[in-house]
């Protein structure tokens, strides 16, 4: 019951067969290799597993691989492949994470969120952030350097 | 306003300090933004990688009949399939009561009754459900009061047998697993003198860590008998340990099993210990050469990793007009859960200190350990002092309500200074409890009154104080080995854990400040037990002070071998040279400036072509050579098993809408005595993240089970964890220091004391705010308006 | 592995494929429009659908548009869609309100409103809101297509009046010509979580007002008994108690891990008070911004 899918992965193709009940979470650490969306819950619960579909954050542990069949899929390997992103490094300043283990999904919801709002408000950032939990930092330090990257000119 | 403000102000350091005392980078922040750090689930182990699943017991108390794995077996794609009679091993840290799978009894729900291994996961998934077993329901218990009755069903007849630490004292014939009594002084004389006596019960429930990263182990036995275990923990060597001696009859001892430990996202004590590592571990052993996969799902996560215990506890506590506590009496029942073989130690520890820092001349204190048929109790941030400090912070503030005196003067007058006397006998370490008093309460601006921001509002204000000490045997220690390399760049092998803390960082801090290299050329990596050397496990927040002071120590025999081959190279005496931006200069010959990076590896080359020295290296351990637990059993007085405690104070301002029960915490004050700060940013980091974890206990997390023993709530959709709406709107981090005479440039731990006074702080800005006290933990918006509405309009809720 | 079994998975290239395929595969097949519930509820094994439809793509079905005073939603709309919509923004604005209290941004860029309705699980969100505006809910199957009011949708936790075979294309709603509105949920804290109840509010000139409660009761229901009670009153504290003290006989609230049935009536009364100041209000444009907290 193979599915052939083609998933564009940080700009590389990768023709894949696949059965249609792997999760995009699956596909994208056990066939492609990218390893930095994580297994949190597999429930869409904690947003470890956030990557960017065409743009848009998706829970990849709800989403089928083959749904992505054609979709752009952006991971954190792909973020600031030249240098880092200015959000990555204002993260990186503010000592923001602690064990990292959500900071593959809040940077990519940061990403999402700096698209669409370069400058954005403490709230607009809180709420951008609100699917992806941290039990390590009480959020503040994230904040912080969301903020602190937007208000770079 | 929002957001941390108040970048602590800092006392001036006391030595001159490059490297230590600044907020430096994380060395590991890197890794963590750009995807690069690798946890144990995103290793890669080739093709002949297996899967296990867990076949569970789907009781809380029952005797397994039988077990008919053929068609399990049977299923394509399966290797095999493993029960309590291949591997009838027992195990734990502190009381060897765990079985690695139940064989005779299960004794929660969830408990793991065989495995099965297999080619894929789903497979594996698969063919667990078609495991029969057939069970004999047993009456179970749940509750901690109802298991201490005589006709209480006993979960462990063999608990006479359990080997266990010297300083437990198990009752074989009921559910007590261990009693910590702690008695000095004349109660009854000091509760005679008091002028107040107030006593009260309180209740808190059991908590989850919630750690993102689920548990996960891959083990492998190769060909050649070797075992080495890949697992998400906080304790490599401990782990170690404890396989060694559940695998002893396998033939395997320490030299034959290997545990690595890359990073670990997140533990909070839930991965300290052994728990399911144990299954990859004998699985491994199952099939010699593949290795084995097991990953707990996020609801084994919460159903069968240790739990925060749950406490009912029993506190009189009197005092005089004047303010002074004269006497302190407090029962705690612990619900342990099914296997209690690391949470009796955390009965343990809050029989040791369930006063609080406070200096009371009278105490008795009984920790009663108890099995129940719900998940072993295990650590959890705060190790019991979470727990008790509900109780005892809320009730000081009561007690100073009821002789009229102001609840933070009233802690003033009574919290404990050094020398003071502790529970068990021993002095109090030097502390800057007063200071931190003054801080906290300061900063919420306390006796000021604060109005609502929305009208229909209350506001209250709360203030608790804080302690807590390591919990450790009297011989947990560290160690650490450092090698220069040709750039003059660092590396140094410890075997704690990264657990998000900092502490890598903060060893780096400590090397950099020692031989005068900047941090970022330091690395520290995560433990291999082959290559790293010995460290207890990171836990107790002891682990910038116990493994600070052996990379000191390791640091400090590098700098020695780099004098003596300066020594030996250039004539110069030894107690004239100093190491400065990466040099060695002298004091007498001002001109000499001779690079690291040109001889740490490569020696000194003298004029007749010879050369000294070679490749510096370091080793350094530490042992707390002052603790012991020999004490008298019935007291408890004459030991000295705590090291030291470290002590701070916090406040809250918090907004009640009292229709809808919710509160807004706007502003968190929380002061910590950290000794010395190597690192502010990082402590304040733990401040924030351990504030948040705290009021999320008391505000809304709590896990929930049925009549037959079935977590509820067992996933984030019902077990609620803080989001980023969930935070307070301002949180003050203030950082006292007081030197830690032993403790690496003055420090000592903090990261699991941010949390403790969370929940009274709130109890009693709930109380302030809309008058009504609440003794049971959580205090839920649900609870706060169901109070407040019954009280307004008691005739609408007679009958609710 | 997150999903034990597996199914066919079928993306088809037009309505027609899809109808007929619905039409061949009947309950055996599921829908998949954002799948944040059919993914989840797969996982669980609450359902094991033979074959799997993904409806993404198809022609027509997302667009979110305004004819005639009427608003109509595609079934491939999803929250984010609603939110980012100036049609929505301007014509209905309480839509948007409740779009941004879904959830959380992963996953409304993901859920769709119609399949939030198809779930029909107690707690949805779209419900009260769609119901308060007399919504319908247009389906297509192979033999023709019919329109349901939204009162005559929800039977029950997960149980609606969709056949099988039949596909969900559009909801229209029939926007009043000035309104207020105000949509209400209740959660455990201020982030992400089911409602443990809600309420939606629209105020319509001359002192009418249509209510509906979410989670709070077996479906959706809408509160006549409520609305008639206010018919022309001006909303002062009397009025407002009086509607109040009829939200027991709208609701039948259960008691379980997320709330109790006493807190959730209790809260039905707060929010219902709320919700309707804010809606008059909003309907007098000076209230307070759409999406601004009101618990
Ligand atoms: S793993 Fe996908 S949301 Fe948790
Ligand atoms: S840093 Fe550990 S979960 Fe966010």
């Amino acid at each position: 019951m193979g599915h052939r899918v083609t998933l564009r992965v940080n700009g590389e193709q990768w023709d894949l067969d696949l059965d249609p009940a792997e999760t995009l979470l699956e596909a994208l650490r056990g066939r492609v290799g990218v390893k930095s969306p994580k297994v949190g819950c597999e429930r869409g619960d904690c947003g470890s597993c956030t990557v960017l579909l065409n743009g848009q954050t998706v829970r990849s542990c709800l989403v089928l691989a083959v749904e992505a069949d054609g979709a752009e899929i952006t991971t954190l390997e792909g973020i600031g492949c030249e240098g880092l992103a200015p959000v990555q490094r204002a993260l990186l300043e503010h000592n923001s994470f602690q064990c990292g283990f959500c900071a593959p999904g809040i940077v990519l919801s940061a990403v999402e969120l700096l698209a669409a709002h370069p400058h954005p408000t403490r709230h607009q950032v809180q709420e951008a952030l609100a699917g992806n939990l941290c039990r390590c930092t009480g959020y503040e330090p994230i904040i912080q350097a969301i903020l602190a990257a937007g208000e770079e000119p | 306003m929002s957001g941390i403000v108040g970048r602590a102000d800092r006392a001036n350091a006391m030595e001159d300090l490059r490297h230590v005392g600044r907020s430096e980078v994380r060395i590991d922040g890197l890794d963590k933004v750009t995807g690069a750090a690798v946890f144990v689930d995103d290793m890669d182990f080739g093709p002949d990688l297996l899967h296990a699943a867990i076949v569970e017991s789907p009781h809380p108390h029952a005797r397994i009949v039988s077990i008919d794995t053929s068609e399990a077996a049977a299923l394509p794609g399966v290797v095999r399939v493993v029960t309590g009679a291949d591997f009838p091993f027992t195990f734990g840290l502190y009381m060897q009561d765990r079985q690695v799978f139940a064989r005779d009894v299960v004794r929660f729900v969830g408990e793991q009754v065989a495995a099965v291994i297999a080619r894929d996961p789903r497979t594996a998934r698969e063919a667990a459900r078609l495991v029969r077993v057939e069970y004999q329901e047993r009456r179970a218990v749940f509750d901690p009061l109802e298991a201490l009755a005589t006709e209480a069903p006993r979960l462990h007849p063999g608990l006479g047998d359990y080997p266990h630490v010297p300083w437990f004292f198990p009752e074989p014939e009921s559910n007590v697993a261990h009693r910590r009594r702690t008695i000095r002084g004349d109660l009854e004389a000091g509760f005679a003198a008091a002028d107040v006596v107030l006593e009260d019960a309180y209740r808190v429930p059991r908590y989850a860590h919630c750690a993102l990263e689920p548990h996960v182990v891959v083990a492998r036995q190769d060909r050649a008998g070797r075992l080495t275990v890949w697992s998400a923990s906080q304790s490599p060597y401990t782990q170690r340990h404890v396989f060694a001696q559940a695998l002893e009859p396998l033939g395997l001892s320490h030299q034959d099993i290997r545990v690595i430990t890359p990073y670990v996202g997140g533990g909070f004590g839930g991965k300290a210990g052994v728990s399911m590592e144990i299954l990859g571990a004998v699985l491994a052993t199952a099939v010699r050469g593949h290795p084995v996969k097991l990953r707990w799902s996020r609801e084994q996560e919460f159903y069968n990793t240790y739990q925060r215990q749950g406490l009912v506890a029993r506190l009189k506590v009197g005092a005089r007009r004047d303010g002074t506590i004269t006497a302190l009496e407090h029962h705690l029942f612990w619900d342990a859960g099914a296997y209690v073989e690391y949470g009796a130690n955390v009965v343990n520890a809050a029989g040791l200190s369930a006063t609080g820092p406070y200096r009371i001349p009278a105490i008795s204190l009984e920790s009663v350990c108890v099995y129940t048929n719900l998940p072993p109790g295990g650590p959890y941030r705060g190790f019991g002092y979470s727990e008790f400090s509900f109780g005892i912070e809320s009730h000081m503030t009561r007690l100073a309500r009821a002789i009229g005196m102001d609840p933070v003067e009233f802690r003033r007058r009574n919290a404990i200074v050094e020398g003071d006397l502790l529970p068990y006998g021993a002095l109090m370490n030097p502390s800057g409890l007063h200071e931190a008093i003054d801080r906290a309460a300061e900063a919420i601006a306390w006796g000021e009154e604060e109005s609502p921001r929305e009208p229909g509002h209350r506001v209250g204000k709360g203030f608790a104080l804080f302690w807590k000490a390591p919990a450790m045997p009297p011989n947990a220690s560290s160690a650490s080995f450092l090698k220069f390399n040709e750039d003059g760049s660092i590396n140094v092998t410890v075997s704690g854990m990264e657990l998000g803390q900092g502490y890598l960082t903060v060893m780096a801090q400590v090397v950099a400040e020692v031989l005068a290299v900047p941090p970022d050329k330091v690395r520290v990596e995560t433990p291999d037990t082959d290559r790293n050397p010995y460290e207890w496990q990171t836990v107790a927040s002891h682990i910038t002070w116990s493994c600070g002071n052996a990379v000191r120590a390791a640091a400090l025999e590098a700098r020695e071998k780099i004098f003596q081959v300066v020594h030996a190279a250039h004539g110069l005496e030894e107690g004239s040279l100093y190491l400065e931006d990466e040099c060695v200069r002298c004091d007498t010959d001002p001109d000499f400036c001779l690079p690291l990076r040109d001889f740490v590896v490569a020696g000194i080359e003298t004029p007749d072509g010879t050369y000294r020295g070679g490749p510096i290296v370091g080793s350094g351990m530490f042992m707390p050579e002052f603790s012991s637990t020999h004490a008298d059993p019935a007291t408890g007085q004459g030991g000295h098993p705590n090291v030291h405690y470290t002590v701070g104070a916090a406040g809250i301002i918090l907004e009640v809408d009292p229709e809808t029960g919710k509160m807004e915490v706007r502003r968190a004050a929380l002061a910590v005595d950290a000794g010395k700060a190597l690192n502010p940013a990082l402590l304040e980091g733990q401040v924030t993240g351990g504030l948040l974890q705290g009021l999320a206990t008391v505000l809304y997390e709590d896990m929930r089970f049925d009549e037959a023993g079935r977590l509820l709530n067992p996933n984030f959709t019902d077990y609620k964890i803080p989001t980023a709406h969930d935070i307070p709107d301002e949180v003050v981090p203030i950082i006292v220091e007081v030197p830690q005479p032993d403790g690496p440039f003055g420090a000592r731990g903090v990261g699991e004391h941010t949390m403790i006074a969370a929940a009274p702080m709130v109890a009693d800005a709930v109380e302030a705010a809309v008058g009504i006290r609440f003794n049971e933990m959580p205090i839920t918006a649900e609870r706060v308006a169901l109070a407040v509405a019954r009280r307004e309009e008691p005739d609408t809720w007679a009958s609710t | 592995m997150t999903l034990t079994r597996s199914f066919t998975y079928v993306k088809p290239g037009s309505l027609d494929e899809a109808l007929a395929l619905l039409a061949e595969h009947g309950r055996a097949a599921a829908v998949l429009a954002g799948g944040t519930d059919l993914i989840s509820w797969m996982r669980d094994d609450l359902v094991a659908p033979e074959v799997v439809v993904d409806i993404k793509g198809l022609p027509g079905l997302e667009a979110i548009t305004l004819v005639d005073g009427t608003l109509r939603l595609g079934a491939l709309a999803t929250f984010s869609d609603v939110l980012r919509s100036p049609v929505v923004s301007a014509a209905f604005p309480v839509l948007a309100e409740m779009a941004g209290v879904v959830a959380s941004v992963g996953i409304r860029n993901r859920a769709t409103v119609a399949g939030n309705l198809c779930s029909a699980v107690p707690s949805n969100d779209a419900g009260p809101v769609l119901l308060a505006a007399d919504a319908l809910v247009q389906i297509a199957a192979t033999d023709g297509e019919r329109t349901i009011p939204l009162a005559e949708w929800f039977r029950g936790p997960r149980r609606t009046a969709l056949r099988g075979g039949e596909l969900v294309t559009r909801i229209t709603v029939p926007l009043p010509d000035r309104h207020g509105g105000c949509y209400l949920k209740l959660g455990r804290y201020r982030g992400e979580d089911l409602a443990q109840a809600s309420v939606a509010v629209l105020a319509l000139p001359g002192d009418h007002y249509r209510i509906a409660f979410g989670a709070v009761a077996p479906a959706t229901v809408r509160a006549a008994a409520i609305e008639e009670s206010l018919e022309g009153r001006p909303l002062d504290e009397a009025t407002l108690a009086a509607a109040a003290d009829l939200v027991p006989e709208v609701i039948s609230p259960i008691s379980d891990l997320r709330a109790s049935a006493g807190y959730r009536t209790h809260m039905c009364r707060v929010m219902l008070r709320r919700a309707l100041r804010a809606a008059a209000e909003r309907l007098a444009d000076d209230g307070p911004p759409y999406g601004e907290r009101l618990l």
